[in-house]
């Protein structure tokens, strides 16, 4: 009797420490992995490892303009997918920074498209206009482009601005409104790979 | 812990009178050698104790009590802010105690730790008695029967051993588990004052010790589905208008508060547009006001690229998709504003959800902040009243339809304070950087504008829409909790419906020697509780049967016994 109380109070005391170990781990457990490296020291801007790269998907949409986009047909070039709103004040901080890069990046091949998160047409071209933006945007007032890319990256909020590469995968990105430092270091590395870098 | 007879005393339990048992409390058997181990396993002991368990519970409501009372930060960040600005003193040392952020201060995860660990302590070692004591074969019958509180004597013809045998068959045929005399007891039986003869223990009941073990096994399954939820869990929060949709992606959410291990990738991929909302009141009598229906026509896809399928979302009656359960919890109005700057260009056209406050019948607030217009920024702080009647100079909403809808806006122009700094409420209009247009609130029925000062635009009212507040949740322990919790209730009846009860059958020899005829046959009963009285029917109608089992096993006996005389 008395050993199979032992026995008892012993599997209690594992469970218990099994229990706390499990807690422990859950609270300290390092995120991220090294599957990406830092942009500048900063946590917020990330660069993926060629070979870690996640595959952007391919979505259709329409334009703020009223056109259809289909984003495979940038294919072969290096596009970065800006998630702005009008209504979004980081967004508006961002924008300027991001008009300058397009036409800085322009000649090296680099296309530029907007994703209009929860937005109203209205609002967003006068966004757009007042903020002299030259490169289009998509209309995703539903958040369906976002959602496509969120089982790739995790896009928290608005705004975060992505650099796919040559090969449709997903090379870089930034989480909250970005600097030019950031975006300039990830578009210099992934404009310096050859198309076939995965 | 949930056994309050104390089975430590109780006749039944083989632990009972253990002489190992640990002695209570810190009162060391040989004082000074009171060690570190000693003290480790009485404060093991304290803490597994059904006294410190109910403390810990009571601990632990006492301990949510001021996340109800004060505002807390994952909720009400705002109230927050207004309880730090109304309280200068008291709140930084709330604060510091953690009772903004109560359910993840480490004094509130401590209780809850120390109430698990107290739990799992408890009932483990419990499982594992419980378990054993499942499995313990009935004590060997008493030697004097007729001193037990349920018993019945008779004589029968069959030699004692035989009319042993008859008894446990007897016994088997309803079920009781049994025990037979082994060597050792037969040998102590001999030696004793009243010597010789065979016996049967017979025990029935042990499903009142699964039912114990079942409930005990369940509470710890709702444990670890609670943990299950918490893990792999979320909650979030949406508000859609109607005519538009919303993918249940995290930044498309306008809360969301996910389990320990859940990203984004774990959100279930639905799509879902709010076709229709439609709310209907009672018109007339006392209960003019009070909503009657609530209905959400609602178009879904399970996954990006599938079938698109139509329902609906009542109150109580959520929508599950993929997993994932869709609540409709709220409801309100989107007037839809069309603002034109000083270029003559339209620079904001869209519903804009305004939010309802305490005052009924829907009188909802909102602003309208315009920031693309040009020269200057625009924004509006507005007032939505379903069915306006004017009293007294102030307008009132007097039934929660939209019969008289109305806004009163009051206009200003300026910087929003939008091209920098934090992220705004969409529901709040910060205007120190900004002057205001109209001295007074300016009142637009559907379909009027109201043309700005100084040709700086005008700001059209064209109609309303509804839109709604859904919850979405995930929580894969909910089942499982469910299940463990009928499991539970099912253990904790089994084991109050079913009494541990023992039946001892003793035949000895008669006081004439060991010849037939004479074989006194004592039957005793034994029942875990007294307060029920339906045993001693039931120890009766055994003692009857078992009584005419001997009969008629003696009677082909007696006869060749007549037989043999006869001849």
């Amino acid at each position: 009797m008395l050993r199979r109380r032992r026995r008892a109070v012993v599997v209690a005391a594992a469970a218990l420490v099994g229990v706390l170990v499990v807690v422990v781990l859950v609270t300290v457990w390092p995120g991220g992995s090294s599957a990406t490296s830092e942009v500048d020291g900063n946590a917020s801007a990330v660069l993926y490892t060629a070979g870690h790269r996640p595959a952007a998907p391919d979505f259709t949409a329409t334009t703020l303009t009223g056109s259809k986009l289909n984003f495979a047909s940038y294919r072969g070039k290096v596009v970065v997918v800006n998630f702005w709103g009008s209504w979004c004040v980081p967004c508006r901080s961002e924008a300027s920074t991001l008009a300058d890069l397009a036409i800085q990046y322009q000649r090296a091949g680099v296309s530029f498209l907007g994703v209009d998160v929860r937005d109203n047409t209205a609002s967003a071209q006068a966004f757009v206009q007042s903020f002299g933006v030259s490169y289009p945007s998509v209309n995703d007032a539903s958040s369906a482009v976002t959602q496509d890319f969120s089982s790739a990256v995790p896009i928290a909020a608005t705004p975060t601005t992505l650099v796919v590469d040559r090969t449709g995968h997903i090379a870089g990105a930034v989480f909250g409104a970005l600097t030019y430092p950031e975006l300039n270091t990830i578009l210099t590395s992934v404009t310096a790979e050859g198309g076939v870098s995965r | 812990m949930t056994d309050v007879r104390a089975p430590e005393a109780d006749l039944f339990e083989p632990a009972a009178g253990e002489p190992g048992a640990p002695p209570p409390g810190p009162g060391p058997a040989n004082p000074g050698t009171f060690g570190l181990t000693d003290w480790l396993k009485w404060g093991w002991r304290q803490l597994t104790s059904m006294r410190i368990a109910l403390i810990l519970l009571f601990l632990l409501a006492l301990g949510s009590v001021p996340g109800s009372v004060l505002p807390q930060q994952g909720t009400n960040p705002a109230g927050v802010q207004q309880y730090f600005t109304s309280h200068k003193t008291l709140a930084p040392l709330l604060n510091h105690l953690g009772l903004f952020n109560v359910f993840a201060a480490p004094w509130f995860a401590a209780i809850y730790l120390l109430l698990f660990a107290s739990l799992v302590g408890c009932v483990v070692p419990r499982t594992f008695r419980l378990a054993g004591s499942a499995r313990t074969l009935p004590p060997r019958a008493p030697r004097f029967l007729t001193r037990l509180p349920h018993s019945a004597e008779y004589v029968t013809d069959l030699p004692p051993a035989q009319a042993a045998e008859v008894a446990s068959n007897v016994l088997n045929g309803h079920g009781f588990r049994l025990r037979r005399p082994d060597a050792a007891s037969a040998a102590r039986d001999d030696a004793g004052p009243a010597p010789g003869g065979d016996w049967v223990s017979a025990e029935k009941g042990y499903l009142r010790e699964a039912g114990n073990l079942l409930f005990h096994l369940a509470l710890l399954g709702v444990l670890v589905s609670v943990a299950l939820g918490g893990l792999f869990g979320y909650k979030a929060d949406r508000l859609l208008v109607q005519g538009t949709s919303f993918a249940d992606t995290a930044s498309a959410l306008d809360e969301i508060y996910p389990g320990r291990f859940v990203t984004d990738a774990d959100l279930a991929p639905f799509t879902m547009t709010l076709n229709k909302f439609d709310a209907s009141y009672i018109a007339s009598g006392a209960q003019r006001g009070q909503p009657s229906s609530f209905d959400a026509q609602v178009t879904y896809t399970e996954r990006p690229g599938a079938a698109a399928r139509t329902d609906r979302i009542e109150v109580n009656r959520p929508l599950s998709i993929d997993g994932a359960k869709v609540y409709l919890i709220g409801h309100g109005y989107a007037p839809v504003f069309k603002v034109t700057d000083a270029r003559g260009q339209v620079v904001y056209n869209q519903p804009t959800p305004f939010i309802s406050g305490a005052s009924g019948n829907f009188l909802s607030q909102g602003v309208v902040k315009v920031s693309g217009a040009q020269p200057e920024q625009l924004g509006f702080t507005g007032v939505f009243v379903p069915t306006a009647v004017d009293v007294g100079g102030t307008l009132e909403s007097v039934f929660p339809a939209a019969d008289n809808p109305v806004v009163s806006l009051i206009a200003y122009a300026g910087n929003l304070g939008m091209n920098s700094g934090p992220s705004q409420s969409v529901y709040y209009l910060d205007t120190s950087g900004m002057k205001q247009l109209t001295a007074s609130p300016q009142v637009l029925q559907p379909g009027q504008s109201l043309k700005l000062p100084d040709g700086q635009g005008s700001i059209t009212f064209s109609g309303y829409v509804p839109w709604v507040s859904l919850t979405i949740t995930h929580d894969p322990g909910q089942v499982p909790a469910l299940v463990c919790g009928i499991a539970a209730l099912a253990g904790l009846v089994l084991s109050f419906m079913i009494r541990r009860r023992r039946v001892f059958v003793r035949a000895r020899p008669g006081a004439h020697g060991a010849g037939y005829r004479n074989t006194v046959v004592q039957v005793g009963g034994l029942a875990r509780t007294d307060a029920s009285g339906s045993f001693e029917a039931e120890f009766a109608a055994l003692a009857a049967e078992l009584r005419s089992a001997h009969d008629q096993a003696a009677a082909p006996a007696a006869a060749a016994d007549r037989q043999h005389e006869e001849e």
